[in-house]
């Protein structure tokens, strides 16, 4: 077998771990702004020990720095919207939502970069709303359910 | 607490766009014919994220405690591990026609899976169907 299957399978198992993680910290009451700075703190860790091991360094031209910044913030704001944001909803379709934000770098390399659009690429793209819109149906319903559950409890 | 739809909505609105935002700083550095620095730009990129991080964070508490430090290294490695592991799977000749709708696909099978399952998590017929419309949304998108 290809070890390169192997590799996948571990980074495939290692973002949907991440995944659940983010449902464990809320269920053990893990503050969001907290995790997402314990989050980006060891991350920032393990990447230089990274570039220590591989022995490039962290030096780098400046332009590198400069377009790091504001992604990296972006990032960071996107991990502490999502842990407050899964306090209200479910992981399972949570996580499909901030996943489904790979259109966004998809659409952008498009408009900016001038990158082809096909056929498959316009479908999926395509797909995107119809399937938050579907969540969002889904959610809303769920909590309607709840509250008149509860108020048919309240009346009795 | 009582679980808000509006927020929820609003919130993952946030997230959707500062995510997607995130990883294009990689295609501006390609772009820019930086992709040999790729790793130092991982450096900074989580040095500025944890920047505002424990800026968001002092704003409200000075106190961490333990299970949060555990679960943000935990979360950190998984990240990490995840990114890197794509990486040595395409270096070992994978085509990314395979593995990044693997990947993709498969990790958010296993959190649903795992919300269903392991967390109780309650989703109806409007979300299945958003979840398997946005699963295969996004194997679409990545084998494209």
């Amino acid at each position: 077998m290809n070890t390169g299957y192997l590799f996948m399978i571990a980074g495939l198992l290692s973002f949907g771990t991440l995944g659940i993680f983010h449902k464990l910290a809320d269920v053990k009451d893990c503050r969001p702004s907290a995790l997402n700075a314990l989050i980006y703190g060891w991350s920032l860790v393990f990447s230089v020990i990274t570039v220590t091991l591989m022995r490039t360094g962290p030096a780098a031209p400046l332009p590198v720095f400069w377009i790091a910044i504001p992604f990296g913030v972006s990032a960071s704001i996107a991990i502490l919207a999502f842990q407050m944001g899964i306090r209200h909803g479910n992981i399972a379709t949570s996580w499909l939502a901030i996943n489904l934000s790979s259109a966004i770098p998809t659409v952008a390399s498009i408009a900016i970069y001038g990158e082809p659009l096909n056929t498959r690429k316009t479908i999926a793209l395509l797909m995107i709303p119809v399937s938050i819109a579907l969540l969002w149906v889904d959610k809303k319903r769920g909590d309607d359910r709840v509250e008149t559950a509860a108020s048919a409890k309240g009346a009795r | 607490m009582k679980r808000d739809s509006r927020l929820w909505i609003q919130l993952m609105a946030v997230a959707f766009v500062t995510n997607g935002l995130g990883p294009f700083g990689l295609k501006i550095l390609s772009e820019r014919g930086l992709a040999g620095f790729q790793p130092q730009y991982l450096v900074y990129w989580y040095l500025a994220g944890a920047v505002f991080g424990a800026l968001a964070f002092f704003r409200v508490s000075r106190r961490v405690y333990r299970r949060e430090v555990c679960l943000g290294a935990l979360m950190g490695l998984c990240s990490l591990g995840g990114q890197t592991f794509t990486g040595l799977a395409l270096d070992r000749g994978l085509p990314g026609h395979i593995v990044f709708p693997l990947t993709t696909g498969g990790s958010l099978f296993l959190v649903a899976a795992a919300g269903i399952v392991l967390f109780k998590e309650r989703v109806g017929g409007y979300g299945v169907a958003g979840l398997v419309l946005g699963i295969v949304s996004l194997i679409t998108l990545s084998a494209a």
